[in-house]
């Protein structure tokens, strides 16, 4: 007991450190690296919570992937934030309060991995027996996500599709696609003369 | 490309073992944590380090874009396909049962065959991103 306490506190510490440096950097760069450390804490945050694929998929899309196509994409971005002067007491006093509101309610929360909470009632025993009985398969997680919960993750599939499709297109060569519509441009023209 | 022997020998060492450990994952989802997300972003993860160091032409040397863009729109299919023949089959939308010769292992072909699916598409969304990202780059250049 004593000891996740300690593991707790820690991980909170690294993560407040790292958050108020981010703050502080104006260099794209470092505010990468440490978008980076900081889902890395959060992964380890997540295992000691026991969701070991979440803290998975935190460590490669969070840490791993993203921070890949963030320094890929900042090639385009200036080097340094440009300082920003202005007043910033209404910004961090509206963070303040809802910080304490979020803080104040967590109170009311269920203890985490009580059984007579709501959200183990109601449709989390029928998973959990359902998945050794119907479908055989010893991650629970797995056959929610890809059986009972079939549909959502179908849409996840086809949001990522539709993102990458979308990205592909805007960033597409401006040279090949102002040929393309000026021959079209031409054809359209032909036909009309 | 990169001119330090020690990054490319590593590279060629590692290129392997990452996307062993990536199919390792996308197959093992049943039985420990992972699934088709987490692979399919550790394989592309390889194809991307491989890109890093070598450049952007012998990465589309190794994985053609008209392929990469292909199994990108393939993994969709093969996870709207699963849905499909399950309706042909006999019951509803994305119900494995009908898949296999008893309920259970139609639930274990079909969850193998989305989560297959589900990889397949973020690997090459992961892929073509990157790829996108870099070569917009050279072509504001030239």
């Amino acid at each position: 007991m004593i000891s996740e306490l300690i593991i707790n506190a820690f991980l909170v510490t690294v993560m407040l450190a790292i958050a108020i440096a981010l703050l502080k950097t104006r260099t794209v760069i470092f505010t990468v690296i440490l978008t980076s450390a900081y889902s890395l804490v959060a992964a380890l945050m997540f295992i000691t919570l026991d969701a070991v694929d979440v803290a998975f998929t935190e460590a490669s899309v969070g840490a791993g992937i993203s921070t890949v196509l963030f320094l890929a994409a900042m090639a385009y971005l200036p080097k340094k934030e440009e300082e920003t002067i202005g007043n910033q007491f209404i910004p961090a006093l509206s963070c303040i309060i809802l910080g304490a509101i979020l803080i104040w309610c967590s109170y009311d929360l269920p203890q985490i991995g009580l059984v007579s909470s709501p959200i183990h009632q109601h449709v989390a025993p029928d998973y959990i027996l359902g998945s050794r009985n119907d479908i055989g398969i010893p991650n629970i997680v797995t056959s929610v996500l890809a059986s009972y919960r079939g549909y959502d993750t179908f849409g996840e599939t086809i949001v990522v599709f539709t993102a990458g499709i979308a990205v592909l297109v805007l960033l597409q060569n401006k040279k090949k696609i102002s040929k393309d519509t000026k021959s079209k441009i031409k054809k359209k023209v032909g036909r009309n003369a | 490309m990169h001119k330090n022997p020690i990054l490319r020998v590593c590279t060629k060492i590692l290129f392997a073992p990452i996307i062993l450990f990536g199919l390792y994952v996308q197959f093992h989802g049943d039985f420990g944590p992972g699934g088709g997300f987490q692979a399919g972003v550790i394989v592309a993860s390889a194809f991307i380090l491989y890109t890093i160091v070598f450049g952007l032409e012998k990465g589309k040397k190794l994985f053609p874009s008209n392929i990469n863009l292909l199994l990108l729109a393939l993994g969709g299919i093969i996870y709207g396909g699963v849905g499909i023949a399950s309706i042909f089959l006999g019951e509803e939308f994305l119900s494995y049962n009908p898949l296999g010769s008893t309920p259970q292992s139609g639930q274990h072909i079909g969850i193998l065959l989305v989560e297959f699916g589900v990889g397949l598409t973020v690997s090459n969304v992961m892929i073509a991103l990157f790829n996108a990202f870099i070569s917009f780059k050279s072509g504001k250049a030239s």
